[in-house]
């Protein structure tokens, strides 16, 4: 296997571009999650509701995606400063998971929860509460890293 | 007593001492901050997005208003709460911070542009509603919301990384 030295990442050796990095990574989550969670508070009956979730998942799903994609830009560059240290990390290992489980959960039950017409209350509530509760543990995990 | 006498009995109160000497409750804070910032700053994004035609076409300019705002203010209840604590807990470094002061003073920024944008935007989004294009004054209400809270997520990330000069 290829040596990897994480001293030659031009990462480490600017001490601007990391905080950087994770300032972009903040932003474009908070892009994403906050699109999803408009359409999340939809579902749950909570807001937005004189127009459809349908409508709704139309309009801010661009704005996730842009968002989602500046997150997974940004996520991989900050975890090559130092892969080692995130690999042997629980925290990170949580996060991954939670935050795979987040994507697909967004592109199959809740997008087609949300897309259907006139989703029954019971359903929709269940499907817009586990989105929010994926996506916060994928935060909460990627702050742990820090600490655990 | 000098300012950093005060700011270390602040941070010596006993919940705050707990809080900060705490290997899970500080982390859940911080976390719930963040968290709040992901969904309720997503909202923000959205009306400024709104109010520069970039986004949500479809609704009016009053719904997007209207229907985030609540959510808006449960959030940022929370997200001020939460910060407090992590501020307050942690007194004797943040006050010598320079990159907290840049955050508070952002804050203040913010507070002053809602004071000069409710009365001209906000508080009458129909009006926004019934004219043909977006008046100038709501894009610019938007742009300063996007870079002053760009700045305040910035300066709050840069705290973490603030070494003092010893």
């Amino acid at each position: 296997m290829l040596a990897y030295d994480p001293a030659s990442n031009p990462l480490n050796n600017n001490e601007w571009s990391f905080p950087l990095l994770e300032i972009l990574h903040i932003a474009g989550f908070t892009l994403s999650i906050g699109t999803i969670a408009v359409v999340d508070l939809r579902l749950l009956g909570l807001g937005l509701l004189r127009h459809s979730a349908k409508e709704l998942l139309r309009a801010t799903a661009p704005w996730t995606l842009v968002g989602l994609v500046v997150m997974l830009t940004t996520g991989p560059a900050i975890f090559s400063s130092d892969p080692v240290m995130y690999l042997r990390n629980f925290s990170f290992k949580f996060k991954m998971v939670a935050l795979l489980a987040a994507i697909l959960y967004n592109y199959t039950i809740h997008r087609k929860v949300a897309l259907a017409e006139g989703p029954s209350g019971g359903a929709a509530v269940l499907v817009g509460a586990v989105s929010l509760a994926l996506w916060i543990s994928v935060v909460f995990g990627g702050l742990f890293i820090a600490f655990v | 007593m000098s300012l950093a006498e005060v700011m270390h009995s602040i941070q010596s109160v006993g919940f705050l001492t707990d809080l900060r000497e705490s290997a899970l409750v500080y982390p859940v804070v911080m976390s719930t901050h963040l968290s709040c910032i992901a969904v309720f700053g997503g909202m923000i994004l959205m009306t400024d997005m709104r109010l520069l035609g970039l986004a949500l076409k479809k609704y009016t300019v009053s719904e997007v208003v209207s229907a985030l705002r609540p959510w808006k203010r449960v959030g940022g209840t929370i997200m001020i709460t939460m910060g407090l604590l992590l501020g307050s807990s942690e007194a004797d470094k943040y006050y010598i911070n320079p990159f907290f002061w840049w955050k508070l003073t952002l804050l203040t920024l913010i507070g002053v542009h809602a004071l000069i944008f409710r009365p001209l935007v906000y508080n009458h989004p129909e009006k926004i509603d019934e004219s043909p294009q977006i008046p100038a004054r709501a894009k610019w209400a938007a742009i300063l919301s996007l870079v002053l809270w760009f700045g305040v997520l910035t300066m709050g990330r840069l705290i973490g990384y603030y070494e003092p000069k010893s």
